[in-house]
């Protein structure tokens, strides 16, 4: 499957610099983000090229089914290349959701740590506005009723030293995941005390924590 | 606090358990039913929910005892028939109120008694959730502290919905909106 | 655990695993000619009646659904293979038998859609069923094994809709068993018995932690 070259569909493959025929197609990437993503607690960086190209192939194709459907092209043939294009376009809303609602549920963690980096402007934007109105809403409908002290939206109190209202991602729950090459013996923990030989290809169930790195890098993907 | 909002964590706290005043207390005296003044005497034993021991305890106002659903008597009772002993009246947070109570009355031993209580029962959560008998939940899910029931719910829900894939059906819908932008061109 | 619920435990519904087994090659004998299809997802056909072709399931299924071709059962899928399998499966009380990863949602597209392509198409389906069923007790009775602060489990061969399954489950559970196997729950003799002086406390007025 991970063969399947886009040479040859006619359109916008040379921003890709690399024409091996194993390399993975954009639908391969995009779906491996899209697991990725829905898989993994935290928001994962944002797949811009990824993102970009698929766009771009969307567009592209809708022309084309467009183009088809005009020239009146046998029915068949129009009706595979929409449920093509329907597939690809699922996963990239999918893909592009599953983020917004990470960014919802975690906007303020996320924009207050390094996790703010992974995200594409457009959903900056949307971080941004989204803590605006929970704090405008929060500060209208509550905190400003509360006795002076308690009427901040990130500390539960004057003397709260850090922000201790802000929900964060889980990142010790337990994930599945696969690793694509060997990935060699790998400490799973920050004692040291149990080491894993992670086999390429075969399923493990894992905490996120001890993988993070792995999962960053793309040398191990969830499923 | 990354859990803040957790509703579950919030309620736990509110589990009732008995500390002794180390201290003498002076305004005070409502946390003590049997108290005849506004006052309470150190030494003295008082039923206060969890989130206000703990912070007595740390301030060393008080001393938290070894909760009853933790103790030698509990624990018997336990081990006599783990699978179906009813941990919910005991305590609906067993596991959490355990794990918060163990470091403040340093017992080592609970964490171990959890894990055993927790080994012997999850299978048969397991299996009840996915046997998925409907004559089995009223009798075993009233045993269940929060924690397995969340358990036995997630096991089977996701069985459900494996169930209900493998009779067919619709799966993904198109917005009708999408649809029709389709047709327009 | 610590109360946590986590809603987002099952995070791929059945019809999302569903969706990633169609991307799986079959191949089909086209009773049609039609030209090459070039698809985002990749290059199939030309198509020419009696000549098989390799396509993914979805465009397998669409044709089939028209009338336009003919599935053939992958090799795993036969009588022989799956007899074996469900023997192994059986007499291996620990390991899965190696299967391709989706071969459930693979099996019920075939059966729903393409009943007339598979040979001997009842005795198969019991059989698939079956191996199924062997593996599920199965992945219940494997947690017998898990026992205390497991930091990973191997699932070698357990497939998609398996692991689809088990997750919500697994997933709470082992963090049970991290949890209350943690070292934070023992503590340690010194700070046990040393209180902090009230000074030195954070001050944390309404949830403390």
């Amino acid at each position: 499957m991970a063969s399947a070259s886009d040479e040859g569909l006619g359109f916008g493959s040379e921003d890709n610099d690399a024409s091996i025929s194993a390399l993975p197609t954009e639908v391969e990437l995009l779906k491996r983000a899209w697991r990725n993503e829905k898989a993994s607690p935290e928001i994962l960086q944002f797949q811009e090229d990824v993102v970009r190209n698929a766009r771009v192939q969307i567009q592209n194709m809708e022309d084309t089914v467009e183009a088809y459907a005009e020239d009146g092209k046998d029915a068949l043939t129009v009706s595979l290349y929409q449920m093509d294009l329907d597939r690809t376009e699922f996963l990239l809303r999918s893909y592009l959701r599953t983020r917004l609602q990470k960014i919802e549920k975690y906007m303020i963690h996320i924009s207050k740590t390094e996790l703010w980096n992974r995200l594409s402007k457009p959903e900056k934007e949307f971080a941004k506005s989204c803590k605006e109105n929970m704090e405008n809403h929060l500060k209208q409908s509550v905190l400003s009723r509360l006795p002076f002290g308690y009427q901040d939206f990130l500390k539960q109190s004057i003397s709260s030293e850090e922000d201790d209202m802000v929900p964060e991602p889980q990142l010790d729950t337990f994930v599945f995941c696969k690793s694509k090459g060997s990935v060699g013996s790998f400490q799973l923990d920050a004692v040291g005390d149990e080491v894993v030989d992670l086999i390429a290809d075969d399923l493990y169930v894992l905490r996120y924590k001890s993988i993070k790195p792995l999962v960053e890098t793309g040398q191990i993907d969830l499923v | 606090m990354a859990n803040y909002y957790d509703l579950d964590d919030i309620i736990m706290e509110d589990e009732l358990v008995s500390v002794v005043f180390q201290v003498g207390a002076n305004g005070v005296g409502l946390l003590d039913p049997g108290a005849e003044t506004n006052h309470i005497q150190q030494g003295a034993k008082v039923e206060l929910p969890f989130w206000l021991s703990q912070e007595l305890q740390l301030r060393q106002a008080a001393s938290i005892n070894l909760p009853a659903c933790f103790n030698q008597k509990t624990r018997k009772e336990v081990q006599a028939d783990v699978a179906y002993v009813n941990l919910k009246n005991r305590c609906p947070y067993f596991y959490e109120f355990g794990c918060k109570v163990a470091p403040l009355v340093g017992d080592r031993t609970i964490g171990p008694f959890l894990l055993y209580a927790f080994k012997g029962r999850y299978k048969e959560v397991l299996s009840k959730a996915h046997s998925a008998a409907f004559s089995v939940a009223p009798k075993f899910l009233p045993l269940l502290t929060k924690e397995e029931t969340h358990l036995y719910d997630a096991a089977q829900s996701s069985m459900t919905a494996y169930k209900k894939w493998r009779v067919g059906g619709p799966r993904f819908e198109r917005a009708s909106i999408l649809k029709k932008r389709k047709s327009n061109g | 655990m610590a109360g946590q619920s986590d809603p987002h435990l099952s995070i791929f519904s059945a019809a999302e695993v569903e969706f990633l087994a169609e991307d799986e090659l079959v191949e089909i004998i086209p009773n049609m000619s039609m030209d090459s299809l070039n698809f985002i997802c990749g290059d199939f056909g030309p198509f020419f009646p009696h000549i098989p072709t390799e396509v993914p399931m979805w465009l397998a299924m669409a044709l089939k659904k028209r009338g336009k071709c003919a599935i053939r059962p992958p090799n795993w899928m036969s009588l022989e293979n799956l007899t074996q399998v469900l023997e192994a499966e059986r007499d291996s009380r620990r390991e899965f038998q190696p299967l391709p990863f989706h071969y459930v949602e693979i099996s019920r597209l075939l059966f729903d859609h393409a009943r007339d392509d598979i040979p001997d198409v009842h005795m198969v389906r019991t059989l698939v069923e079956d191996i199924r069923d062997v593996r599920f007790h199965k992945v219940e009775s494997g947690f017998e094994t898990i026992g205390s602060r497991t930091h990973a489990v191997k699932l070698k061969n357990l497939s998609a809709m398996e692991v689809n399954i088990v997750r919500p489950f697994f997933v709470r559970a082992l963090q049970a068993f991290y949890k209350h196997d943690s070292p934070q729950m023992i503590p340690r003799p010194d700070t046990a018995s040393t209180r902090t002086n009230i000074g030195d406390l954070p001050r944390r007025d309404l949830r403390p932690r």
